[in-house]
């Protein structure tokens, strides 16, 4: 197989590789489409390892429609075009009934033009800003309304937070939370000028300023709160800076989205002792499922240190979610397998159960956490699940929109004009 | 007056206590589901019950906020934690190990219970316990804790006594019910700057805008707005639309909808649906509706500028005595210059640190490209290098003073050795190809990378700071820079130092300095210009790993380190002009204070701010190509 | 009677003509026009290639033959795929909306449709309103216009800048790749105007042509980049030969010489710089709608000298080096970071080659620099029998350029 394969390899410089090569009828194969190299690698690697263990674990328990499944794969790179590209590839070559893969939203909008032109199915397992719903994704992380907004109201009326500071970094995610946010406590009676908002470049490393502008807020008399959505490495710096500058979590609490325990593996945390995130899942969950998840995790890996994390829940509900709708289809099309998937109920690992949505989101409960010394999080507050909005209802022109795909066949239905305003999306 | 404010207070308190003295466990199994999951927005009463049931009940709201309060798995007996003992929450009473889940009220919750034992507290023999409820009072508190506050206002140690003094000020500013006190207690303060200060005024002098049609006697009127000058006339016209006090204006939208519901066989008000892709068509179809009496006539602009006209738009002060607010006003003004200047300071601050940190990091590529014209990419590697040196070093030393005085010059060794095997194997056979250096040693920096990838992951590795070097001098509340910041521009000054020792008053400088003037002649006076250049790459290299650590420390230690820092440390040393250390030193200072600038004239987006500022190094350069101190005579022409 | 240029020099014709043979077998074997053994990926990387390798040729007119190692050649061609591509956002949006607003009981107006088209675009970046700079985005002409235009542009103000003030060497290099730094910087900003760092996507449906299929406009699109590269070849070709190409080179060897000889060095340099630039703004044109999105990670300045690492491992100073450095390296890179290169066992250590990659071709990079600096294309010398006699051997005086031992003896 390894020197066909390497043979095969070789040719598709000049030749590409016809589908024909890979065919192997007896497997039912999905494709994982993470990037195992560059700067997105720290993050996707550890959901790639999470799909290779639930298939593992499927094919143990006697694979699908009585087939084994078979893992296709690649390496996008961090490269947007290359995401497309290799999409394109997995679909058409290898001819994957299902990819599990993507995390920035970048990388999703290059996906999704070649996902709806082949009509693929994609599991997107990663909190995004959504705004989005497309047939042939479903959106597995939480929307706005199942992170974002329910912190918020946590840090409104649990911490009493007047003053907010939204941080960001400077792309989509935080942009369109931030707008969301901005529009939310608007609504809410917070005065604009009681809204400090910042945007910061990736892997930013000089906090002073900024830690010093959210420390200044604190003049008016009123309780300040950060809401972070800076992601990746600048979070350590800016951690780092204020707990310099002295700010604890009584004072001036953070609320983060995208530090989870992955992220906090980098950091000292004795000094964010209390400040906040906001997930749907966290490793300290005390549940039996929870606990059987993260026993597998370390016997796949071989590391009794690996923590587990949000976006891995998330592609693991994607997962069983789509196995169930295979079973339910007794059929791997993609047609019957959207079909089937809505309505959909896969226990999450938390203790209650995650429900496909017609507009192809989940149903997720909202926790929230405080950090501990130990880098793990103590769950303070857990709603119970919490529908997943496509369009939010707090921009003016995403609240009349509405998704219903086995109703309507539409992912962007106008409510005012009873419309659909398009099928296929515009990426 | 006083007193007779403190006596009704206490007995406010202990009346209840007196009356019934409720029993604590009465009170937990009452609201045993608002202590399993409690709210800070309900949570307030019970808190109160709890804490009136005495000392007891204090106890137990101690271990609450201390999350040492579990419930025992077998029966959900609720006990406090302290470490292997277990005592019943409701009586004392010490219990047999057994598996508890403890409680996790969160921040809010805490808050609410600190708040409540922080009057109490105030008087605790414990000197960390009286400062926890000052803490806790500056955060929030009502009048009712400022009379407690005034009880306990003696305190043995001076430095509580003096905050105790100090929040007793600010809470009168706040709560006081007569006005002269508040006065009296506002211009006490003087031009103070702080923070608390500023807090306590600023909500005396919260405003909202109201619209009335007349102005009633005795409003604390903050200011008049006039329509068009200091609000806008659609938002002053929005205002009264929203309380309903005027019609709204038509709206595109608006029209629109009203349109298509008068669609009569495929006209509307006899404009055919063809034509009302514009707006004329519109319009006359609007005015036919309006004249048919089908919709209703919206607001003209006439009717708009009287209704403007009809309506006094007010900033209120929610505050109602106008002494009050006139007071704080005068406050908050007599601080404003001062608020100034120290944010000036900070500023200045700031941007000196980030300098030291540029000039920290292009040090070293002031020896290697500033005096020997070698262009390394690979320098930022180095930087990286020396901060995954760093890491190592406390995974083997646990204790982190120690580790680092390991790490720094074990850091400039390893990247020393890397440095002279860049040099040897590479960079001598190219020196007289600078632009394939840049290429060959841009291939070294790509491959270095990966290689840290390959070693320790793509994710960041933690160097911790040793304890001393936590935390932030601060002169007051708007002037403060962290210690870490404050070591690296001390490390910069060293290297400054350093840097013009060895040039200036070793042999290796000496040595150094003719080789680069004119090699042939250095070689012939006995010097090896090999070996020179050789010594020389591998302390600029050195410097880079020590620098390393250093950033390493107060950033982030990854693979990418040294590419973040690369093309400015690049430019640090071009801007300020090649072979000369102070010329590093005015460039370093010059981007430094340029970011900062950019960044106070636009907070919200620091993106812009590098943005700006390498464009702006982009045209200094058109105009001084040689940087602010330019090379004079003969070693300018190599340049 | 001079020869013509083709006759000239030999390797045009035979770049041309394997140019040809090339894109014709790729057509046969593709799946819109032929036998469907090349899947329609792997045609639009190969189309993709094309483009960059006429970005190597460019690079290579500058770097190799004027001397002018610019690290920001990709910013022209980034910013050629965002003129092309705000075009294909807006009609293609456009397209969308008139649909879905025709379903409306009142037909739209212009300003209700341009409202529609960008609240659609912008609407990921919390704004409803058209930048001034799409004020020509409705039409093809314009922003094909402008393609050309800006990227040749910016070239032509920031080389008269620095050719002015006699910036050089790397100076230069080092200011070139601040201009590709602070240009992607700003785009990653969302109030650029250009979608921040989601960049345009979709750029791969054309509208107009959603009927013709990928498979077939992946084809139509390789033939366009190999005419693209083909004409880009001649041009390039026909510039670096002749007088003017001469004194091109002339500046590279010795700029002080060729200004002393009373030749405007500066309007050299700017010349051949904003030629340089064009051409690669167009083949960014053509890129950009193969991979279908475009954003700001595509201009930093990794990328810039990954194209000069192209253009020196392939041979600088000919122009079929550069090309075959940027088809050979990125495909071999795409081959290996693609996860199909098989593992290398050692015994004790698996070597995965996508970690290991980069590794190699940064150690490969050093050793053609260090070895081998005619790059691949030497081996067509090798293989001519021309070798440039050793005349090396140690210098006999101190100075840069002193007679060396052999020279002396010989």
């Amino acid at each position: 197989m390894n020197t066909f394969t390497s043979a095969c390899a070789g040719l598709a410089i000049l030749a590409g590789c016809a589908g024909a090569a890979w065919a192997q009828d007896d497997t039912i194969k999905i494709g994982v489409l993470h990037s195992l190299s560059g700067t997105m690698a720290i993050s996707e690697t550890t959901l790639k390892d999470t799909v290779l263990m639930m298939v593992d674990q499927q094919n143990a328990k006697g694979g699908v429609l009585g087939k084994k499944i078979e893992a296709v794969v690649v390496d996008p790179a961090s490269d947007w075009p290359l995401f497309a590209e290799k999409a394109r590839e997995l679909i058409s070559v290898n001819g994957v009934d299902a990819i599990f893969g993507c995390w920035t939203s970048v990388s999703r909008k290059s996906v999704l033009p070649v996902i709806e032109e082949l009509n693929g199915l994609l599991f997107y397992p990663v909190q995004y800003e959504g705004e989005e719903s497309s047939k042939n994704v479903i959106y597995t992380g939480a929307a706005p309304n199942q992170q974002a907004i329910p912190a918020v109201d946590y840090m409104m009326e649990e911490l009493g937070v007047e003053k907010w500071a939204l941080l960001g970094t400077d792309y989509v995610y935080p942009r369109t939370t931030n707008n969301i946010l901005d529009a939310y406590l608007k609504g809410k009676g917070v005065a604009t000028g009681d809204i400090f908002v910042n945007y910061t470049p990736f892997g930013h490393s000089d906090w002073s300023k900024i830690v010093a502008d959210v420390v200044a807020l604190g003049a008016d008399g009123k309780k300040v709160g950060v809401v972070s959505t800076v992601n990746g490495d600048a979070n350590i710096g800016f951690y780092k800076e204020l707990a310099a500058a002295g700010v604890s979590a009584d004072d001036i609490p953070v609320m983060a989205f995208s530090v989870g325990e992955e992220e906090l593996a980098g950091l000292d945390t004795a000094n964010l002792v209390g400040h906040l995130a906001a997930w749907n899942y966290f490793e300290s969950a005390d549940t039996p499922e929870n606990k059987a998840f993260i026993d597998g995790w370390h016997r796949f890996t071989g590391d009794d240190k690996r923590v587990t994390n949000d976006p891995m829940e998330a592609t693991m509900i994607g997962f069983n979610a789509w196995v169930a709708a295979v079973e339910k289809a007794g059929s791997t099309d993609t047609d019957k397998v959207l079909d089937a998937i809505v309505g959909v109920e896969v226990p999450n690992l938390t203790g209650g159960t995650a429900k496909v949505l017609p507009n192809h989101h989940l149903t997720k409960p909202v926790l929230i956490g405080e950090i501990r010394e130990d880098g793990q999080f103590d769950i303070v507050s857990q709603t119970p699940e919490v529908p997943g909005d496509a369009w939010t209802d707090f921009l003016p022109e995403s609240a009349k929109l509405d998704s219903d795909w086995p109703g309507k066949q539409c992912g962007m239905w106008n409510t005012e004009t009873n419309a659909c305003v398009q099928v296929k999306s515009n990426y | 007056m006083r007193f007779i404010f403190i006596a009704l207070a206490l007995m406010a308190l202990a009346l209840p206590a007196a009356a019934q003295a409720p029993d604590l466990g009465a009170v937990i199994a009452q609201h045993r589901g608002q202590i399993e999951k409690p709210s800070r927005q309900s949570i307030g009463p019970v808190v109160q019950a709890i804490a009136a049931t005495g000392p007891q009940g204090a106890a137990l709201l101690q271990a609450w906020g201390d999350r040492a309060l579990g419930l025992r798995k077998s029966d959900g007996l609720l006990v406090i934690v302290d470490g292997d003992r277990l005592t019943d929450a409701a009586t004392g009473a010490d219990l047999p190990p057994a598996e508890v889940t403890l409680l996790r009220p969160n921040s809010g919750v805490r808050g609410v219970i600190s708040d409540a034992l922080a009057g109490a507290a105030l008087s605790d023999p414990d000197p960390a316990r009286r400062a926890q409820a000052l803490d806790a009072l500056s955060r929030r508190a009502d009048a009712s804790q400022l009379v407690l506050l005034r009880a306990a206002l003696d305190d043995p140690d001076p430095g509580l006594a003096a905050r105790k003094a100090r929040l007793e000020r600010l809470l009168t500013i706040q709560h006081d019910p007569d006005p002269a006190a508040r006065i009296a207690a506002i211009e006490g303060f003087g031009g103070d700057t702080g923070l608390d200060f500023r807090a306590a005024l600023n909500p005396i002098l919260a405003t909202r805008r109201v619209a009335l049609e007349t102005v009633p006697p005795g409003a604390n009127v903050a200011a008049e707005l006039s329509p068009g000058d200091d609000i806008s006339r659609d938002a002053a016209y929005a205002m009264l639309v929203e309380a309903g006090l005027a019609p709204a204006r038509l709206t595109p939208q608006a029209e629109r909808a009203m349109l298509a519901q008068h669609i009569q066989g495929g006209m509307v008000g006899g404009v055919p649906l063809a034509q009302l892709g514009h707006d004329a068509a519109r319009d006359r179809a609007w005015t036919a509706l309006e004249s048919q009496g089908l919709v209703q006539p919206a607001a003209s602009e006439d009717e708009v500028t009287a209704a403007l006209d009809r309506f006094h738009f007010l900033d209120v002060y929610a505050e109602p005595d106008q002494t009050v607010t006139d007071a704080a006003r005068a406050a908050l003004r007599g601080t404003e210059t001062r608020i100034g200047l120290m944010q000036a300071a900070d500023l200045s601050l700031d941007a000196l640190s980030l300098a030291s940190i540029y000039f920290l990091a292009a040090i070293g590529l002031a020896i290697t490209f500033g005096v020997m014209g070698v262009i390394n990419m690979a320098h930022g590697e180095f930087i990286m290098m020396g901060a995954y040196t760093g890491y190592v070093t406390q995974q083997f030393i646990a204790d982190r003073t120690l580790s680092l005085i390991v790490a720094l010059p074990l850091a400039f060794i390893v990247t020393f050795a890397a440095g002279v095997a860049l040099e040897r194997l590479v960079i001598r056979h190219l020196y007289k190809r600078p632009l394939e250096t840049l290429l060959a040693t841009f291939g070294v920096s790509i491959a270095l990378q990966q290689l840290a990838k390959n070693i320790f992951g793509t994710q960041a590795r933690p160097l911790t700071a040793p304890a001393w070097l936590d935390g932030a001098w601060t002169l007051n509340d708007i002037v403060g820079v962290s210690y870490i910041r404050i070591a690296i521009f001390v490390l910069a000054l060293v290297f400054l130092g350093l840097y013009l020792f060895i040039m200036n008053r070793t042999r290796l400088g000496l040595e150094v300095r003719a080789v680069t003037q004119n090699p042939g002649m250095a070689a012939s006076m006995g010097i090896s210009p090999d070996r020179i250049n050789m010594l020389t790459f591998g302390l600029g290299s050195g410097i880079a790993g020590i620098a390393g650590v250093a950033i390493g420390l107060f950033a982030k230690v990854t693979s990418e380190l040294g590419s973040d820092y690369i093309v400015q440390s690049f430019m640090t040393v071009v801007v300020g002009g090649v072979g000369n250390i102070w010329g590093t030193l005015a460039g370093a200072a010059l981007i430094g204070f340029l970011q900062k600038g950019i960044e106070w004239l636009n907070p919200a987006n620091t993106l812009a701010a590098q943005t700006y500022m390498i464009l702006f190094i982009i045209i200094f350069i058109q105009f001084r190509p040689r940087g602010i101190i330019a090379a004079r005579g003969r070693a300018a022409v190599g340049a | 009677m001079r020869k013509p240029l083709v006759l000239r020099h030999p390797s045009i014709l035979v770049f041309l003509a394997v140019l040809a043979v090339f894109t014709l077998a790729v057509t046969m074997l593709s799946a819109g026009y032929g036998t469907g053994a090349i899947s329609t990926s792997m045609v639009k990387t190969l189309g993709k290639t094309l483009c960059l390798a006429l970005a190597a040729v460019a690079m290579d007119l500058v770097w190799g033959y004027v001397g002018i190692l610019s690290l920001g050649q990709m910013a022209f061609f980034a910013l050629g795929g965002y003129m092309i591509g705000m075009w294909l956002m807006v009609a293609r949006t456009e397209g969308i909306v008139t649909g879905s607003l025709a379903n409306l009981p009142i037909p739209p107006t212009e300003a209700e449709i341009s409202q529609a088209v960008a609240t659609q675009i912008f609407g990921v970046v919390g704004s409803d309103q058209f930048p001034a700079i799409w004020a020509l985005s409705g039409s093809l002409i314009g922003q094909l216009a402008l393609v050309v235009l800006v990227p040749g542009l910016l070239a032509l103000v920031f080389g008269w800048l620095a050719f002015r003030s006699r910036v050089n060497g790397v100076y230069l290099s080092i200011l070139t790749q601040a201009m590709t730094l602070a240009l992607a910087l700003y785009l990653f900003q969302n109030d650029s105007g250009l979608r921040g760092n989601n960049g345009l996507s979709g750029l791969q449906n054309i509208p107009g042509l959603e009927s013709v299929g990928q498979e077939r406009l992946s084809v139509w699109f390789l033939w366009a980049s190999a005419l693209a590269l083909g004409l880009g070849y001649l041009m390039i070709a026909w510039v670096a030969s002749g007088k003017f190409g001469s004194v091109a080179r002339a500046i590279r060897d010795d700029e002080a010489r060729v200004r002393f000889l009373g030749y405007s060095v500066e309007g050299y340099k700017l010349v051949i710089f904003v030629l340089a630039a064009v051409i690669t703004g167009i083949a960014g044109a053509l890129y950009y709608p193969q991979a279908g999105i475009i954003n700001p990670a595509e201009l930093a300045p990794i990328a810039s000298i990954y194209l000069a690492v192209w253009v020196a491992i392939g041979g600088r100073g000919r122009l079929y080096g550069a090309a075959i450095g940027a088809v050979f390296v990125s495909l071999v890179s795409s081959w290996f970071t693609g996860g199909r290169a098989p593992d290398l066992n050692l015994g004790f250590y698996t070597v995965k080659w996508v970690d290991w990659w980069q590794v190699l071709l940064g150690l490969s990079f050093v050793l053609v620099t260090l070895f081998a600096p005619k790059g691949i294309a030497g081996l067509v010398d090798l293989l001519e029998g021309l070798r440039p006699p050793k005349r090396g051997g140690a210098p006999l005086g101190p100075d840069m350029g002193a007679l060396q031992e052999r020279e002396a003896t010989e």
